[in-house]
């Protein structure tokens, strides 16, 4: 292959972001030494990214730069510029522009300018679905049976039989058949799930919104997962 | 060590003692020492079955209060030397077997034989939950029709967290598969679940699949095993589970309908 030694793949990254309120140079300095002094060893070559989105359009960026690198942050790029020029500005003084995931200012004309924010899952999504460890069960759930994994996700290695009846606060995953009862969310949580390799449910619940198996003709006997939209249950293939 | 076998089912009538009498002769027939044992305390059927009904005189209950021992209560098979019998008891009720005792006259049994073979009562009360405590191995009976499947799931979800292995945390109880009274016929028309669909509902091993046969009526009539009618289907797919408890592989046999020539369609067959 011959690019066997590279590969290009899109990832996120947790970045402070320095939000300057003036472009005095003078002040910001001032108040970046008496911060930085707090902790000198946490913010030692912290990689870090500037926005200007509350600065007028007159700014210099190189000082700006500079003055960062001063106080030992490793310079990342601008960010929060509103106007299309500024940004190109920016591009041709050979600094990088960094978009954020998420449209700061939801002002319509400014989302108007930015097509090319992606929408993606926001910060606030993110510890609500992945808040629960997992309990894993290995084996095949029986008729008569009940696991609930408490304030947890379930992980079922096996099938789970007709009449049997798994429980999580979490997410359910079934490695094998769902031929019983399947409730997932159960003290209320909106983005559980339900994974299966092979739908039979009796049931499946997900925040108290509930299906029986005639609900569930679509997908029936499919490797599928259920989820909720607008409190709507909805399935949807795995494969 | 003995291997102490519970035949069982959940549901009832699905052949329990039926195939406990034939895989019971079946290993004595090959050699082993066998004792066959009826815990439906109170609704004694092995004896019947063995057509050994007129020679009990102790039975197991007795045996537990200490009212007869062992040796008294065992009924030795005419046909085989080797095979016993300990009949349950017709006038007690299944609140009679307590774990101790139980356990003691296991142990004894164990030093004896090669095989301890328990029947199970239906149901998941305390009775059943008895005949599947010491077991080390399960045959579990299952007829292909969904009550009956369902059942066997219920067993074997009681089979691995309420018997003495589960308690213990030793090694789980080996579970088999015994599909009793299968058609083939019913099973090509849909009006039964083939082996395949049991098997996936279970997962768990195959040990035998018995045909649907006029020949366990007969037997169960005459107080003879079914196993000694080698001419039936039914008795030669018994044998077939005897062979592969003892570790021979057998092919499966009376899993497809018979196809009827032409001669035999156009003159009856």
């Amino acid at each position: 292959m011959a690019d066997a030694s590279i590969e290009f793949k899109g990832s996120s990254f947790t970045l402070s972001v320095l939000h300057l309120k003036t472009s005095k140079l003078a002040d910001i300095r001032t108040d970046l030494a008496n911060k930085v002094a707090q902790a000198p060893d946490f913010f030692y070559l912290v990689p870090i990214v500037v926005s200007i989105e509350q600065l007028d359009s007159s700014v210099d960026y190189q000082a700006i730069k500079t003055l960062i690198e001063e106080f030992n942050f490793t310079f990342v790029g601008f960010t929060g510029a509103i106007a299309k020029e500024q940004r190109t500005l920016i591009r041709e003084l050979g600094f990088s522009f960094v978009n954020t995931a998420k449209p700061q200012t939801l002002d319509k004309t400014v989302s108007a300018e930015k097509p090319e924010v992606v929408k993606t899952e926001t910060l606030a999504d993110i510890p609500e679905r992945s808040l629960f460890s997992d309990k894993i069960h290995r084996g095949q759930i029986r008729s008569g049976q009940q696991v609930y994994a408490k304030d947890q996700n379930l992980v079922v290695i096996g099938s789970v039989s007709a009449g049997a009846e798994v429980i999580a606060d979490g997410n359910i995953h079934v490695y094998g058949s769902l031929r019983g009862r399947a409730i997932a969310g159960a003290k209320g949580h909106h983005h559980a799930q339900i994974y299966c390799q092979n739908l039979e449910a009796e049931l499946v619940s997900i925040n108290g919104n509930y299906w029986l198996s005639e609900s569930m003709e679509q997908h029936w006997g499919s490797p599928v997962y259920i989820h909720l939209t607008d409190s709507e249950l909805t399935s949807s293939k795995l494969i | 060590m003995a291997r102490i076998i519970v035949v069982t089912s959940g549901k009832g009538g699905v052949g329990k003692t039926t195939s406990s009498a034939a895989i019971g002769l079946g290993l004595a027939l090959k050699g082993q020492k066998v004792v066959l044992i009826d815990f439906d305390i109170g609704l004694r059927n092995l004896d019947l079955i063995m057509g050994c009904e007129r020679r009990v005189v102790y039975d197991f209950v007795n045996v537990i209060n200490g009212e007869a021992t062992l040796n008294q209560a065992l009924i030795k098979d005419k046909r085989v030397s080797s095979l016993s019998i300990l009949p349950a008891s017709q006038t007690r009720d299944k609140d009679a077997l307590n774990k101790e005792n139980v356990g003691k006259v296991l142990e004894e049994l164990g030093k004896t034989y090669d095989y301890i073979v328990c029947d199970s009562p239906a149901g998941i009360e305390a009775g059943a939950m008895m005949a599947l405590y010491y077991a080390d191995e399960a045959i579990v009976t299952t007829n292909p029709e969904v009550s009956s499947v369902r059942d066997s799931d219920r067993i074997l979800g009681m089979l691995a967290s309420r018997s003495r292995r589960a308690e213990l945390g030793l090694e789980p109880i080996k579970e088999h598969l015994l599909l009793t009274r299968y058609s083939p016929k019913r099973v090509d028309d849909g009006e039964m679940l083939s082996v395949e669909d049991v098997v996936d509902i279970l997962s768990i091993p195959l040990l035998g699949v018995i045909p649907e046969s006029q020949a366990v009526l007969k037997a169960s009539n005459a107080g003879e095993p079914v196993i000694l009618d080698t001419e039936s289907d039914a008795g030669k797919a018994y044998q077939d589970v005897v062979d592969r408890l003892l570790g021979e592989t057998v092919d499966f046999r009376f899993l497809h309908a018979k196809k009827k020539g032409i001669l035999s369609r156009m003159f009856g067959g």
